[in-house]
């Protein structure tokens, strides 16, 4: 028996900030902290919650750095994020597929 | 600022969906299209006075049966590959100060490196063959001067633009902008440069470039601030 694509889901990734973060990481060679907080609309302290979780998943790198004298933060994808992101989309992709009636013929 | 996409739910469509969004919104954030258009086609309008620089390189060769002979400006040897390595770290230099701005990484490097490579083996390529001749009785006699065209560069380095950026329409109009100059290199060749061949090989592919970042720059409209 084949289990059901539920199953499949990394409770990390299967969450909807964090998915939009690693989305937003894997298009963008690397995204500021202050572009993800207003493209996902959270507060600061939410969004670096949600950055914990993935930097210590192994999921993002955190860089700290200045622009200026603006203090910046980095984040960029690490390869696990990379394939964590992919197997979410599949698995997202196989659940649709099962709750979607099949198209008559 | 809130803007753009915002996770919605939990709902596997509405998940997929919304990924959808935010990629397509980094995208379009990301592209800055219309400047390495209009900035190379301003390389290669600037390319047309060197056209008559009087000091050409070139040699004649000849066998039993065929006799060619070559012809390049000096001048335009030396511009084009300057030019162009000048114009990609302009163009590389703007994209990051761009994402540095907005917050977003770009993939330009590919893009420049690309387009560097091509300029350097383009200048090779037609050192190679204004030492020989005879390569032009090879392969039908437009090959040769289609193969070496810096335009031809200018194309292959925009298809690898249009992969860094994602972005479809930039590769129907690079692929386009191939055809023509495949085209227009056929009218005149460095094997004839007397004639008006060369400054339509400049002017058309030039003025697909001109009119590409145009359309570029009224699409992405940059003066907008990103949302």
């Amino acid at each position: 028996m084949t289990s059901h694509p539920a199953n499949g889901l990394d409770d990390i990734v299967h969450q909807r900030v964090r998915l939009g973060i690693l989305t937003i990481a894997q298009e963008a060679r690397r995204v500021e902290f202050s572009y993800l907080r207003d493209t996902l609309g959270l507060t600061a302290g939410n969004l670096s919650q949600h950055l914990g979780v993935l930097e210590n998943a192994g999921l993002i790198a955190i860089e700290k750095g200045y622009a200026g004298k603006r203090a910046r933060t980095w984040v960029t994808l690490t390869k696990a994020g990379q394939a964590a992101l992919e197997d979410e989309i599949a698995q997202l992709k196989l659940l649709i597929s099962r709750i979607e009636p099949a198209p008559s013929l | 600022m809130t803007s753009g996409t915002v996770f919605s739910g939990d709902d596997p469509r509405q998940l997929l969906s919304d990924t959808l969004d935010l990629t397509r919104q980094v995208r379009r954030i990301q592209r800055a299209t219309w400047f390495p258009l209009l900035a190379l086609a301003a390389v290669t309008f600037a390319a047309i006075p060197f056209r008559y620089s009087p000091h050409r390189l070139g040699t004649c060769a000849a066998t039993e049966t065929a006799r060619a002979c070559t012809a390049y400006p000096t001048a335009l040897l030396v511009y084009w590959p300057t030019a162009l390595l000048l114009a990609y770290a302009v163009i590389a230099a703007f994209y990051i100060r761009r994402s540095q701005a907005r917050g977003v990484g770009t993939r330009v490097r590919p893009y420049a490196v690309a387009g560097t490579i091509l300029a350097l083996a383009m200048t090779g390529s037609l050192l190679w063959t204004l030492y020989h001749p005879l390569a032009f009785t090879l392969g039908g006699p437009g090959l040769f001067p289609a193969l070496n065209s810096y335009p031809l560069a200018i194309g292959l380095a925009l298809v690898v633009l249009a992969g860094a950026e994602r972005n479809e329409t930039l590769l129907a109009l690079a692929l386009g902008y191939l055809a023509v100059v495949l085209m227009t290199a056929t009218v005149g060749s460095i094997s004839d440069h007397g004639g008006l061949g060369f400054p339509v090989q400049l002017v058309i592919p030039g003025s697909v470039l001109l009119l590409g970042g145009i359309g570029f720059l009224l699409a992405q409209r940059p003066w907008r601030r990103a949302v």
